[in-house]
């Protein structure tokens, strides 16, 4: 069967489910708990239900949504859902859906060795010390890195849309921030104390103030250990700042949109609207809002009043059925709060972009369940038109 | 007198018959973790509360990097940050950013035995930018200054700050956070940051005067997430002191009204069956935490309250709360 070529949006989208249609790629931001990820991979089931072939790359995610999807956790490549898990899911070729959980280290070693400038250094950082007991390295390495992986999928061509969930850090977006905290660290004075050079009389003597003080503070072996890491990791970070320019560049275009994911609680907004901020500063296509555990969604449900009660209802299904009244009001008051700030999510994200409702789906669910759900109020959205 | 150098801690004292809150109080060192969203830094406002109306000088830190604008934790005490060293910021109430720089400094200085040298050194820019970029570093930095906090003494010699809550940023730097200063020992074998890191083992692995508490709400994922997180810390020196299942709805009804209650919601589709479901999924969820771990966990309820009075409403919760 032909896959059929997919036009890019004439403009931009005005729903997830456009987005989930025409994009090529989808970034979901937001704070952590917010359900993020769910929400990349319902995305990615919905769009793979159009019959587009989707990758959800994600990082360091919990062990429950890879076991949900049917994958293991920490594969060296993306891998295919059974086939079982895709059809339980509404997937039919050509549409499908393919997972990867990134596991960090491997991220940062498979970096090293993309961009080392040859095998030689490549061992050089991988064998050192520094490098192998070190839980953090450059700030921003692991997001680059799988935006690169991003890049890299997108331009093969082996999927129609790659919804990438980030690490739920305000740094997730830092390293977008052109020429970047990585290329200011390039071409700070702390590569002149090792990449060999000849340097003012004032560098030289400040190198030698530096290393007098490491020297006695961590011992001659350690400061000349770390003096290797980062004449080696110099190179990789060179590499980097290179390909830097080329992914901001990519992700600047018009089929791809970023998503922020929340929910109605303060301190999740309060992060949403400093994504939101910071992807109109780098001048990012936004496509818009998600909000989780909504209740600005239509129900069909009504309101328990004692007509549902017959003469020989007992006292306690009465006493019950007043707190339930108590409940019902307590929901009815968090939707008019939910449609009011979904309004204003709508205010602030402009002509252009979409803010969808998506409702807290049926505690007990099983996780495909929920998935399967959530993909399906995605495309409703579709078919009720935008808004 | 003799010329040995003065603990920060008391030799290890007998374990007193205390559980819980009391237990939590004890101690010198509390690190708060858990996911982000569960309500961490308000648990640790919370705290900070607690302990001061029981009598205690308590500082409250959190792990920066000295460049956000934004502080969840600070923002709490109605400030956007917290101060780079330890000052009051309610009353009675202690609060910092553990940083790197400070950390560096106060590590050179240790070592250096000149004050001015070492903050020369340690605001000088390449050296600044090395230790921010070289791995393991900036948990180096936090960690001294979290170590210069608990040795800090007032004039009389008493520790300044009796109990530090720690608000930690994510799981992931929890764990690595607890194993530093072993992971650090192979690579810095002897030298003064070797007696520094030895220093900062005997402190994270005393499990009475250090412990971590864990941050959940009462549903699937955050669950799950900490009761691997248990794990986690399991395979470190630090000792878990138990779990805090924050947001846990009120329990409206009895056994008796819920089984009258459920053929009703199997017919008709009744606004109020979320919230209802809602009450019975939380309380699975507790059991689950209950079955699973050892360790032991008070439920906070939830408030419709955000910001400072929210925190007042949580700590007054906590003082109730019984341990289980």
């Amino acid at each position: 069967m032909a896959v059929s070529v997919v036009e890019p949006p004439s403009r931009r989208a005005r729903t997830l489910s456009e987005l989930a249609q025409h994009n090529r790629v989808i970034v979901c931001c937001g704070a952590g708990g917010v359900g993020k990820t769910t929400t990349a991979a319902s995305l990615g089931v919905a769009a793979a239900r159009l019959g587009r072939r989707v990758l959800v790359l994600t990082i360091d995610p919990s062990r429950r949504l890879a076991e949900a999807l049917g994958v293991s956790r920490n594969p060296p490549e993306p891998v295919a859902l059974p086939l079982d898990r895709q059809a339980a899911l509404g997937i039919q070729a050509p549409g499908s859906l393919e997972a990867w959980m990134l596991d960090p280290k491997l991220v940062t070693d498979n970096a090293v060795r993309r961009f080392a400038r040859s095998e030689e250094s490549a061992q050089a950082i991988l064998q050192n010390r520094l490098y192998q007991q070190g839980t953090q390295m450059v700030a921003g390495l692991h997001e680059y890195t799988a935006m690169k992986s991003l890049h890299q999928f997108i331009s093969e061509g082996r999927y129609d849309l790659v919804v990438l969930d980030t690490p739920p850090s305000r740094n997730a977006l830092d390293f977008l921030d052109a020429p970047g905290r990585l290329a200011r660290f390039l071409e700070g004075p702390i590569f002149r104390m090792f990449v060999p050079s000849e340097g003012g009389l004032i560098a030289q003597t400040g190198a030698r103030l530096v290393w007098r003080v490491l020297d006695t503070a961590l011992g001659a072996t350690f400061a000349s250990e770390l003096k290797a890491f980062f004449n080696v990791f110099s190179q990789l970070l060179t590499s980097l700042s290179t390909d830097l320019v080329e992914v901001r560049k990519r992700l600047s275009a018009a089929d791809v949109g970023f998503v922020l994911v929340t929910t109605a609680s303060p301190a999740a907004l309060t992060e949403a609207h400093f994504f939101h901020e910071k992807i109109r500063q780098l001048g990012l296509p936004f496509g818009g809002f998600v909000v989780n555990r909504s209740r600005a969604v239509r129900t069909d449900k009504v309101f328990p009043t004692n007509a549902l009660l017959d003469e020989h209802a007992s006292e306690a299904l009465q006493r019950a059925l007043e707190k339930l009244k108590w409940l019902a009001r307590e929901e009815a008051l968090e939707a008019t709060r939910d449609r009011g700030l979904l309004a204003d999510l709508a205010l602030r994200g402009g002509q252009d972009a979409f803010s969808l409702a998506l409702p807290n789906v049926a505690a007990g669910t099983g996780d495909m369940e929920r998935l399967s759900a959530l993909a399906g109020l995605i495309l409703d959205e579709r078919r009720s038109g935008p808004r | 007198m003799s010329g040995r150098r003065s603990r920060w801690y008391p030799v290890r004292r007998l374990e007193l018959q205390t559980h819980g809150l009391p237990k939590l109080l004890s101690r010198r060192l509390v690190l708060i973790t858990g996911k982000g969203g569960v309500g961490r830094s308000t648990l640790t406002a919370a705290l900070a509360h607690v302990a001061q109306r029981s009598g205690k000088r308590v500082l409250v830190a959190e792990t920066t990097d000295g460049s956000g604008d934004y502080s969840a934790l600070a923002q709490l005490f109605g400030h956007s940050q917290l101060p780079t060293r330890a000052e009051e910021v309610a009353p009675g109430i202690w609060g910092s950013q553990l940083l790197m720089s400070s950390g560096v400094e106060l590590f050179l200085t240790s070592v250096l035995k000149i004050p001015v040298l070492a903050r020369k050194a340690a605001q000088f820019e390449p050296l600044k930018r090395l230790l921010a970029a070289a791995p393991s570093f900036r948990e180096m930095g936090w960690f001294f200054h979290l170590l210069s906090c608990l040795k800090a003494r007032d004039s009389e010699g008493r520790p300044l700050h009796e109990l530090i809550l720690v608000d930690m940023p994510a799981t992931g730097h929890t764990l690595a956070l607890a194993t530093l200063p072993q992971v650090l020992l192979r690579v810095f074998t002897n030298g003064p940051v070797a007696d520094a890191l030895r220093e900062g083992h005997a402190v994270l692995q005393d499990s009475v005067q250090t412990a971590a508490y864990v941050v959940t709400l009462p549903e699937p994922l955050p669950v799950s997430e900490a009761l691997e997180l248990l794990e986690g810390l399991a395979q470190t020196p630090v000792h878990s002191g138990g779990v805090f299942i924050n947001r846990m709805p009120d329990n409206l009804f009895s056994a008796e009204e819920r089984d009258a209650l459920r053929p009703l919601l199997a017919q008709h589709a009744l606004q109020g069956a979320d919230g209802f479901a809602r009450i019975q999924d939380a309380e699975r969820m507790v059991a689950r935490i209950a079955e699973s771990t050892t360790v032991g966990y008070a439920c906070v309820g939830e408030f419709d309250k955000h910001g400072p009075e929210l925190v007042t409403q949580v700590a007054a919760a906590l003082e109730k709360a019984p341990w289980r």
